[in-house]
């Protein structure tokens, strides 16, 4: 009944097969927990009524009759599982597959974890449709068995029914309450339906059962979800401690802190991501960024040339070189980055932004203006972005759109200093005394502000510079100098999907 | 008094009035049908109203490119054939540098071959390449010769001048004053190249193999015919008896049909040993070295072309779009300007003059230059020059302008993939994604070979939550462009997603 020559593997199932075939039924059950129903179909010819055994009998598969001692005399579907999950576990796909053929053949389709094991292969060949309707076949051949469910489910998940999967997970929570599973991938479904309550609930319950990575990360991504940023670095800060060299949780968990302006941990964190995996561009990207935000410029551009062999194609990376070369004063390779960078992704604003403040510092105005107002119409409620195209349109000598658009700044932004000294330091020149007077106190007044909430760190010093010069001239009358104190901003920002649009010119002489 | 007919006819050969000489030159037959020098005329004269340089054109179709068996290694190095060029330095990436429909780095001159690259399977074949202008791609070459001679043909009413069958080949072989028109007409007016290949058999044996010119002949003829190696052997025999630049030419070309573009470059380089200087054979290398994305060595030869002949149209576009596409805008605007000084006055110039003036930040004159091209467009590129000036709104951020830029590239030429791609991409941008998946959609059936498509339509996928749709955009995205690190993490974290039990 048994022929090792059907074996279409390797040298040494012949042996095994002799020695395993009585005991069939332990065989698969080394991960996968793939309940195999073999007990109960003792053989074709009665099969189909065992079936219905299953069916109707809710408990679970009836126990084996057979004492151990008695050899069945007929052929058993479940008795290749193990060395289907063999080659499975070996990713050794081809055999794999002709045996499950083999196998399916034999029990006309009949055999559960021939198809569950088919049924992932497809998936992982990204066939999700065909690999859904072979899980909805081991359930029907099954219906106990959480795995199938969850399977089910999560293929309807991966084809974007999040409703439906939501529900067979629901169904199979019934079955088995206490795997994490199925209540992680019930947040997931609940955060694709946009209901982050549920899912928040649905993934701490997950955390409890079983502290996993990936349901920290999702939890931490509702929370982000929902704008409430100090859970999710709480959420990040648990999921550290519980695997401690992951790279991307620490990435993460550093460029959230910089989000909320906590640069010295962040940048502990990121050192720490760095020294596990050292070309990990996204980490190097920030703490890079960090680094040029202290004004290291050299050390940044050492990290940028590791990150720039990995993703050439970063626009963020590019820009970020770009204001490397911009505060080591190399204005043409700093423009010439920039440029790289705006033509990899057009859409972002903080790019156009740079180059308008770099063509600012070399006195082309009209090229600034026009990269600003590029800038303005992606980001249209930016005050800084009205202030520097302010500063353009004073220098370009059309002074009353400079007023609108300083106007405009101190309207978008209510509390930055600079605009209104800018604003004071135009309206000078301009011999609006009495204007100017007004906006200097609004200065005072803003600088004032920032000074209790304690963040005058931040204030370059060629604000105060400007502001000691200009003081005493509102109230004397001299000639002065004065400087336009644009502060340099670079971008500390590192994640965001660039969005690749083919800039592709046509070019054909 | 009257002109004696036959100065005449020399007269009207030589000012390149054909019809006219072969005219007089049948009246002068049929009042003397055995007068050599009329009969060589009218040969020539035939023959010159066809005659297209062969070094030149060279289209391989379907047939000889899907069916090569003449190459000579199946699984060759990177580097050292056409069939996978070099991906190492001084390759374009596409992510800067757009491909075109076909899958190969825009080049800055179109010429027969950088249209169509060669192609993997019987699909690609048959998709022609937008700006090939024709409905359907070259099915074969030869086909295409036979089509000349049969026009040809028309234009006789009284049946062929020379009845190639009825020719004793034997006795004309060993007359040489007669043997080479004679060859010429019957290989390029009547394109039977295996009585040419006879004839020229005969005529090389007559003069006891050691006329060059025959050699070369016959090695044409064995191109024709696809035997390449023999062709190879006549050309080489040929070199040794006499170096000429037509000669070290076609033997590249030969190399580079045989699929070993290094063999090909080392020819040509011995040739410019031998004609120091030469700007045909510096082009060929320069060619060959871009057809196998080397694009810095390309640039290199360019610039010595350009040293020898500084009015060679070809060498200032490469050059020019080279600059471009690393970001030097401000050096390709000079290398364009020359060309319209030069007196280049079409709608591709003005198209690129226009755009490097805007990134070299020439804002006035750039509008102007993309006024001209539209107004020099034809419905062949007018979809171009619209399709850049939305490039150009969507510096400037007006997303509504280029919108419209790109609506209007897509009246011009409905299968413009590039425009659906970033129209695809603004309303994506907008929320409205059922509108950017069909726009991808139609992207991605139009240009199998663009990234961008594929990249974009999969992130839209992964972002809905369509795992299976993404998935197999990423890997088309990483078929057209190995290298791209965002369709590899994108893929990577797909893996783990469909591999999650």
């Amino acid at each position: 009944m048994q022929e090792p020559s059907s074996q279409p593997s390797g040298l040494e199932t012949p042996n095994i097969e002799s020695d395993r075939a009585d005991y069939p039924v332990n065989a698969s059950s080394s991960d996968d927990s793939i309940s195999t129903h073999v007990g109960s179909s003792a053989g074709p010819s009665d099969e189909i009524s065992s079936k219905t055994d299953l069916t109707s009998d809710v408990t679970g598969p009836p126990k084996p009759k057979r004492r151990p001692g008695k050899a069945p005399d007929l052929p058993i579907y479940e008795r290749r599982n193990w060395l289907i999950h063999l080659h499975y576990v070996r990713k050794d796909i081809e055999n794999c597959k002709s045996l499950i053929d083999e196998q399916l053949n034999e029990s006309q389709g009949m055999c559960e974890y021939a198809l569950y094991i088919q049924a992932l292969l497809l998936r992982e060949e990204g066939k999700i449709q065909e690999s859904l309707e072979l899980f909805q076949r081991t359930v029907q051949i099954n219906p106990n068995n959480v795995d199938n469910l969850k399977q089910v489910a999560r293929s309807l998940f991966l084809l974007a029914r999040h409703k439906a999967a939501l529900e067979v997970y629901l169904e199979a929570t019934k079955l088995n309450p206490q795997n994490w599973e199925i209540f992680h991938n019930q947040g997931i479904c609940y955060m694709y339906l946009k209901d982050y309550e549920n899912a928040a609930v649905s993934l701490k319950s997950a955390i409890q059962l079983n502290r996993h990575d990936t349901s920290f990360v999702q939890l931490a991504k509702v929370h982000l979800l929902q704008n409430d940023v100090a859970s999710a670095i709480e959420v990040y800060k648990h999921a550290v401690e519980y695997s401690p060299e992951n790279p991307d949780l620490m990435t993460t968990l550093g460029l959230l802190f910089l989000q909320v302006g906590q640069t010295q941990k962040a940048f502990e964190h990121l050192g720490n991501a760095l020294t596990y995996d050292p070309t990990f561009a996204k980490a190097i990207l920030a703490a890079g960024s960090i680094i040029q935000l202290h004004g290291d410029y050299d050390v940044a551009l050492t990290k940028y040339r590791v990150a720039a062999a990995a993703t050439p194609e970063s626009a963020q990376l590019w820009n970020n070189i770009g204001m490397c070369f911009f505060g080591k004063k190399k204005h043409i390779a700093a423009i010439s980055c920039l440029k790289r960078a705006a033509y990899l992704a057009p859409f972002e604003w903080k790019v156009f932004y740079n180059l308008g403040l770099i063509h600012l510092s070399i006195q082309q105005y009209a090229s600034a203006f026009h990269f600003i107002s590029g800038a303005i119409s992606l980001k249209p409620k930016n005050g800084e972005l009205f202030m520097l195209l302010a500063v353009a349109l004073a220098n370009l000598d059309d002074k009353d759109n400079a007023k609108k658009a300083y106007n405009r700044a101190a309207m978008l932004d209510q509390n930055d200093p600079v605009i209104c000294l800018n604003y004071s330091v135009l309206l000078y020149k301009m011999n609006e005394r009495r204007n100017a007077a007004k906006q200097f106190a609004a200065y005072e007044k803003r600088l004032d502000g920032m000074k209790r909430d304690g963040k005058a760190g931040e204030i370059d010093s060629q604000v105060y510079e400007t502001a000691a010069k200009l003081s005493p001239l509102l109230q004397v009358g001299e000639k002065f100098v004065y400087k336009e104190s644009s502060s340099n901003t670079s971008l500390p920002e590192s994640e965001g999907y660039a969005m690749s649009d083919s800039s592709s010119k046509s070019s054909f002489v | 008094m009257t002109m004696d007919p036959l100065f005449l006819a020399l007269s009207l050969f030589r000012r390149r009035k054909f019809e006219e000489c072969s005219e007089i030159c049948t009246q002068l037959l049929k009042k003397n049908p055995y007068d050599q020098a009329a009969w060589c005329l009218k040969t020539r004269a035939l023959t010159e109203q066809v005659y297209v340089d062969e070094i030149e054109v060279d289209e391989e179709g379907i047939a000889e490119v899907l069916m090569d068996d003449n190459s000579m290694a199946q699984l060759p190095r990177p580097g050292t054939s056409l069939k996978k060029p070099g991906t190492g330095i001084g390759a374009p990436t596409p992510g800067v540098r757009p491909m075109s429909q076909s899958g190969r780095p825009l080049s800055g001159f179109v010429r027969p071959g950088t249209q169509s690259a060669r192609p993997g399977t019987m699909e690609q074949a048959l998709r022609s390449s937008r700006t090939a202008g024709t409905a359907r791609p070259v099915t074969s070459a030869s086909g295409r010769f036979v089509r000349l001679g049969t026009a040809s043909m028309l234009s006789q009413p009284d049946g062929p001048f020379i009845n190639v069958p009825k020719l004793n080949l034997v006795k004309y072989a060993q007359r040489q004053n007669l043997a080479k028109s004679l060859f010429e007409y019957i290989f390029h007016q009547e394109n039977d190249v295996r009585n040419a290949l006879e004839l020229a058999a005969r005529a090389t044996e007559a003069c006891n193999f050691k006329d060059w010119w025959w050699k070369v002949q016959l090695a044409k003829c064995y191109y024709r015919l696809g035997m390449f190696r023999d062709s190879e052997k006549q050309l080489k025999s040929s070199l040794r008896d006499q170096e000429m630049v037509d000669t070290y030419l076609y033997l590249a070309k030969v190399y580079v049909r045989l699929d070993q573009p290094l063999t090909a470059i080392e020819i040509l380089k011995k040739g410019i040993e031998k004609f120091t200087g030469e700007t045909a054979l510096l082009t060929g290398i320069a060619r060959i070295h871009e057809a196998l994305n080397n694009m810095s060595d390309a640039v290199q030869v360019y610039k010595d072309v350009l040293h020898y002949d500084n009015t060679h149209v070809e060498s200032i576009a490469c050059i020019a779009t080279q600059h471009f596409y690393t970001d030097q805008p401000e050096v390709a605007l000079r290398y364009f300007r020359r060309l319209l000084q030069m007196g280049v006055y079409n709608t591709e110039l003005f198209n690129n003059l226009g755009l490097c003036c805007f990134y070299a930040q020439q804002y006035d004159m750039a509008l102007n230059c993309f006024e001209r091209a539209l107004s020099l467009s034809t419905d062949e590129n007018m979809a171009d020059v619209w399709y850049n000036i939305g490039q150009v709104a969507l510096r400037i951020g007006d997303l509504a302008l280029s919108y419209q830029c790109f609506r209007l590239a897509l009246a011009a030429d409905n299968n413009h993939a590039e425009s659906y791609n970033n129209l695809g991409v603004l309303e994506f941008r907008k929320g409205n994604i059922d509108q950017a998946r069909v726009f991808f959609q139609t992207a991605q059936n139009l240009a199998a070979l663009m990234y961008e498509p594929n990249f974009n339509y999969a992130l839209l996928s992964q972002k809905v939550g369509d795992l299976q749709s993404s998935f197999s955009a990423v890997n088309k995205s990483l078929e057209a462009f190995p290298e791209h690190w965002d369709s590899k993490d994108l893929l990577r974290q797909l893996r783990v997603e469909l591999a999650a039990l």
